[in-house]
């Protein structure tokens, strides 16, 4: 019995030796293949590798052509890279449309459009990327999932002229922003070969070998770990003068930093650092800090759905009185950033500058609601609706997984406690509060804040504010109603020049301001410390690397 | 390890007590424990006194991620707010929910442990099989499932921690309660036809008390390393502050690394708070193991 | 024997049973409209709702969905992941043999450091080495693994830029054989030593519980006073003895243990099923969730049935209880 029990506790020590030598030797196999194409790359000189940082919430998890592309930062980052689209918006301050599988396009109406593609340009396969494929892209791929349905590329028939001419028939006129921008923004054009045997569950397709046309093919990808790409040799663009970009993914901000400053990753993957981290990068060797308007904006949105005085124009005027802007610019972003009073950034040539601009006014926000007839009735610091006696208190779920949110949100309250409205802040899932925000009717919020990345071409932003009576496809999260604004914004989406263009955007832009479905505070920096002794020529668009914004991996250069 | 040693009722339950917490207070780790409690509990119930800035408010732009100063004592966040006074606030949520959740736990536990020891048979049978399912329980994935489900709220993360840990206490409730059941002072109460929810109240229950006081600790301790790890996974109430959700802003915020006075007091809180009611519950179980007073020389 | 067997394997059915039934229940108390919040764009069409519905199996009556997912399940299907389109069960799969192979090379280190101490705190029961291990135990078993995690990554990854800033390898290395398999093993170190410091401190307060157990009986004062050397007693009768409870809590104690995975995983991103709880979470991805829970409490009972069985042929006394 003795041996027995003697040999069961080694024996079991031996067998978790064992597995563990095992399951290494198992994991260690798995890694051969993968790193087999490295041993013949590593003949030639050491590939110059340019190499981004993103957290964990940003990554990548699959390569299917899902939302987890167009909502995760890294997807954001990978999709142009790796597939062509028919134009590519370029870098600031002009943001032009370039021509990218397509050489050119015209259309007399706006509602007919041709495109001629480029000819001899080939997948990374090999295949050559024709009007077939573009067909199929727009038949297919765009209805496959909500995330690539954009107005500009739903169209009613589409005609392959011949292998490098396409002609499509658009649902709806599209005045691409006074005719700057033709349609197919942010629409990839994905092999027909590929994806035609799944075409009916695109979104479920595992697109292990992510084929596309772009300036990077897909070397190696490890889901949540990291992202290799290799140039695109054959590329017909200019660039990229780096042979390899590797996306990785670290397990929080902190982590990410703490590479940059190690010299194991060369820039920040997205949007850059959180100002608290930049003062760390100061004056640092190698390291310089560039900073630009950010691409994102945030707003305070308002239910007018949720019958509370949070419907009424006065109490909403005077909470965004109220809000003390320039503290929120301090404290949240240590002073990275600047006021702003609607979708369209200062800089931009449609930005009205005479909007209503609520700057921070803490009596006149007390006047309002005085004059709206709200007192303190029942004396206990919160003011009463005259009506029915409740008290002003609102229900204010805030992302929780953002926490410049979750400190605007408090600063926000701290200061409208002092007129007397108390907001319950909740900090809530992203995806439990972006339920409740995209449907206003289920009354599960009263304020709260969003953020959106618009961008220079904003013309998809305005649908915040479409009725649903005119077609608002739930973007609208104050379940807003004005029949002047869907009418400006039905008029600027066909207009065909850009005065005519500018005058909806203006007017739009006024209405906004004074019915207040949502207020506007403050438009975060990008505040993005790169490291240059590896690379150099980042290029700015609101940032060196966000979706409208690839341009940095295809034009920097490897430091002699 | 609880379960063995007990003290018989009939004796005068004060001279007890009191000899108990006297054994309590010359074991090194009982003491180690109590004072380190003692100086937590201080905290927590003069935190107004103590903390120097309010800790909910936020600060000017000038005191975000200043260093300890004599204005902050262990510096500022990155809102801005004072660490000494959250640490000192936080100490009140975290022993509030310990408290309140160990009671919660223990009250259930020591309940259905005394009903299943008590009455056995097919009632027993059953009250076993549910505590072994629970106890079968990956706690911390259900806690994550729960607290994800059921929303970051100080009540939810309470609500999760009872349900979860109760089973536990009822199944060492129940085997003392089985060894008792034979002893001939519950027989005597029998005999004279005490009914039944007396023998079960009056006679067992002050019995397992001393078993209750070690559970409850072992709870505290429990609820309060839960309540952290659920905040730092951010399911936690990010509305209230506590030494988890401090660990999981600084950890969120970028400034981690830069800003240590931000991250070591709350660590070291939870460690010290947690180590010194696992000392207090090793104290206490040493005890009330037979013999303990004789080979101490009492 | 057999009815022994049987009896256990019939527990563990049911216990299973139940938590499948329970998993049901808990996820469809889950706030907001799940299928909605799969979307991110909430240009979503009520048809597209509708289709996304049914392809989840949430149509229909609370009593036809459970139905479907029972018999989804026992085909080894546990549903669509919602972030990542593709099965749950592949999902959770490919993130399986970086957590065994974290856990068990911790878990490997712990028991032979835990057992060692444990066992010398044991046999010097109430002198100063006893009550400094058991104090240093009882600190290592209370500093949570996350917060443990947390000081090991400031110190050495940070401040000492000595040690890997997470994950599991190098990324985009390139590495082959035996240096990928070391470049594994270096990223391994920390978030191995976050566990294996709580771990030890369990391990050593269960084997000097044991050990004093066992001390007290009467084989060893026999032993004793058949005047056997110290040491000798020590390994041949007490220590050996004192394993087996060991072995069997440590089968009571994995669903507790699987907490230092969790929490280490999340601090060093280590990509295992730990951190796929944690993702899980953040995105809300209820079938996801609801598999990772399942898997672990499956790992849980049959690691407890295996554990049983062990111990039924190791310990014919159990056999007898029952």
């Amino acid at each position: 019995m003795r041996t027995t029990k003697h040999g069961l506790h080694r024996g079991l020590l031996i067998a978790l030796t064992l597995f563990v030598v095992l399951s290494m030797a198992v994991f260690a196999g798995g890694q051969q293949e993968g790193a087999g194409q490295a041993e013949g790359g590593a003949e030639q000189a050491e590939p110059v590798r340019m190499t981004a940082g993103f957290t964990q919430e940003e990554s990548l998890e699959t390569l299917s052509p899902t939302d987890a592309w167009q909502y995760g930062e890294m997807g954001c980052m990978f999709w142009p890279l790796v597939y062509d689209q028919l134009w590519i918006m370029g870098p600031g301050p002009d943001y032009e449309a370039i021509p990218a599988l397509a050489k050119s396009w015209e259309t007399e109406d706006n509602q007919t459009w041709t495109f001629h593609l480029r000819e001899g340009v080939e997948f990374h396969d090999g295949e050559e990327v024709t009007a077939e494929d573009v067909e199929f892209t727009l038949e297919y791929f765009v209805h496959s999932d909500p995330v690539w349905e954009y107005q500009e590329v739903m169209t009613t028939d589409i005609q392959v002229i011949d292998k490098y001419t396409i002609q499509f028939t658009l649902e709806e006129p599209h005045g691409g922003a006074g005719g700057k921008y033709p349609p197919g923004f942010w629409t990839p054009i994905v092999p027909k070969h590929i994806f035609e045997p799944v075409k009916d569950s695109i979104p479920s397709y595992p697109n292990e070998e992510a084929i596309g046309s772009g300036p990077f093919q897909l070397k190696e990808f490890k889901s949540g770990e990291f992202v290799w790409l290799e140039k695109n040799e054959d590329w017909w663009g200019e660039g990229p003068y780096v042979d390899e970009v590797v996306f990785r993914m670290f397990g929080s901000e902190d982590a990410r930093d703490m590479a940059l400053k190690r010299g194991d990753i060369d820039m920040i993957g997205y949007a850059g650092v959180d100002p608290v981290s930049a003062k760390q990068f100061e004056g640092l060797d190698n390291i310089e800090i560039l900073t630009a308007g950010g691409l994102q904006i945030p707003w305070v949105t308002f239910n007018l759905h949720n019958d509370t005085p949070i419907q009424d124009l006065a109490v909403r005027q005077a909470i965004m009185y109220a809000i003390n802007k320039q503290r929120i610019a301090d404290i949240v972003y240590l002073g990275y950033a600047e006021r702003v009073y609607g979708f369209i950034y200062p800089e931009m040539s449609e930005f009205n500058p005479n909007v209503k601009r609520y700057n921070y006014d803490v009596d006149k926000a007390k006047e309002v609601l005085a004059g709206a007839g709200y007192t303190d009735t029942d004396g206990n610091g919160v003011l009463n609706d005259p009506e029915t006696g409740e008290d002003l208190e609102f229900e204010g779920p805030i992302n929780s997984q953002k926490t410049y949110m979750i400190k605007t949100m408090r600063l926000i309250s701290e200061d409208l406690a002092e007129i007397g409205i108390k907001i319950n802040v909740k900090p809530t899932d992203q995806s439990t509060l972006l339920d409740y925000l995209y449907d206003p009717v289920s009354d599960n919020y009263t304020i709260s804040l969003i953020d959106e990345e618009p961008g220079p071409y904003a013309d998809w932003v305005w649908e915040f504010a479409r009725s649903y009576e005119n077609g608002g496809e739930g973007w609208n999260t104050a379940y807003y109603n004005s029949e002047e604004f869907d009418s400006h914004l039905k008029a600027l989406l066909s207009a065909d020049t850009l005065e005519e263009r500018k005058e909806h955007s203006y007017a739009m832009q006024r209405i906004l301001s004074e019915d207040l479905p949502f207020g506007f505070l403050v438009r975060p920096e990008a505040i993005d410390p790169v490291r240059t002794d590896n690379v150099t020529g980042y290029v700015e668009a609101m940032g060196i690397s966000n979706w409208i914004n690839p341009w940095s991996y295809i034009k920097a250069k490897p430091v002699e | 390890m609880a379960e063995t040693g007990l003290l018989k009722t009939t004796d005068t339950q004060k001279k007890k007590t009191r000899e108990f917490f006297q054994l309590l207070l010359g074991h090194g780790m009982g003491k180690t424990g109590i004072i380190i409690i003692i100086i937590f509990l201080v905290m927590a119930f003069f935190s107004p006194l103590l903390w120097t800035n309010d800790p909910y408010k936020s600060g000017e732009a000038k005191d975000i991620l200043v260093k300890p100063s004599a204005e902050f004592w262990l510096g500022t966040d990155d809102m801005g707010k004072d660490v000494w006074s959250q640490v000192v606030y936080g100490a009140r949520v975290s022993i509030m929910i310990g408290f309140i959740a160990a009671v919660i736990t223990v009250v259930t536990g020591a309940f259905v442990g005394i009903v299943a020891g008590f009455f056995g048979g097919k009632l027993e049978e059953g009250l076993m099989r549910i505590v072994d399912f629970f106890m079968m329980l990956p706690i911390l994935p259900l806690m994550i499932v729960l607290a994800a489900v059921l929303g970051p709220s100080i009540w939810n993360i309470v609500f999760v921690i009872s349900v979860v840990s109760w089973p536990t206490t009822a199944r060492v409730v129940r085997s003392q309660v089985l060894s008792l059941k034979e002893r001939p002072f519950i027989e005597a109460a029998r005999c004279i036809g005490a009914p039944n929810k007396r023998i079960m109240f009056r006679e067992i229950l002050p019995n397992v008390v001393p078993l209750l006081f070690a559970q409850s600790i072992l709870m505290i301790t429990e609820t309060i390393y839960a309540e952290s790890v659920l905040s730092f996974l951010g399911l936690g109430d990010a509305s209230k502050i506590s030494w988890g959700q401090m660990l999981h802003f600084a950890f969120e915020s970028g400034a981690m690394s830069n800003s240590p006075w931000w991250v070591i007091p709350p660590i070291l809180s939870i460690v010290l708070l947690i180590v010194s009611f696992s000392f207090l519950g090793t104290a206490v179980s040493d005890v009330l193991t037979p013999g303990y007073k004789e080979k101490r020389g009492y | 024997m057999r009815n022994f067997l049987i009896r256990k394997v019939i527990a563990s059915i049911v216990t299973l049973y139940a938590i499948v039934t329970a998993n049901f229940v808990i996820f469809r108390m889950a706030p907001g409209d799940p299928i909605r919040m799969m979307f991110r764009d909430p240009r979503v069409s009520a048809e597209q709702l509708a289709e996304q519905t049914e392809k989840f199996g949430l149509s229909g009556s609370l009593w036809d969905q459970y139905l479907a997912y029972m018999g989804n399940l026992l085909q080894g299907d546990l549903g669509l992941s919602f972030w990542q389109k593709r099965p749950v069960i592949d999902v959770i799969a490919e993130r399986i043999p970086q957590t065994l192979m974290l856990v068990l090379t911790a878990l490997a280190l712990a028991v032979l450091i835990g057992t060692f101490f444990g066992a010398l705190a044991g046999w010097k029961s109430g002198k100063k080495t006893d009550s400094i291990i058991l104090s240093t135990s009882l600190t290592l078993y209370s500093i949570p693994s996350f917060a443990m995690g947390i000081v090991l990554l400031m110190v050495f990854a940070y401040i000492l830029t000595i040690f890997p800033l997470g994950g599991i390898r190098t990324p985009a290395s390139g590495f082959t054989g035996i240096r990928s398999v070391l470049d594994v093993l270096w990223h391994m170190i920390l978030p191995a030593f976050s566990i294996i410091l709580w771990y030890v401190g369990e391990y050593i307060l269960l084997t000097r519980s044991s050990m004093l157990d066992v001390l007290g009986q009467d084989y060893i004062l026999t032993a004793r006073a058949k005047g056997l050397r110290e040491r000798l007693i020590r390994k041949r009768h007490a220590l050996r003895n004192a394993l087996l409870p060991v072995i069997t809590i440590t089968g009571v104690n994995l669903g507790f243990a699987v907490a230092g995975i969790i929490e280490a995983e999340t601090v060093f991103s280590w990509p295992g099923v730990g951190r796929l709880i944690y993702d899980a979470v953040l995105k809300r991805d209820y079938p996801l969730l609801q598999g990772v829970f399942l898997v672990f409490a499956a790992a849980i009972i049959l690691a407890n049935f295996v554990i049983d069985l062990i111990y039924s042929f190791v310990d014919p006394r159990i056999r007898v209880g029952e």
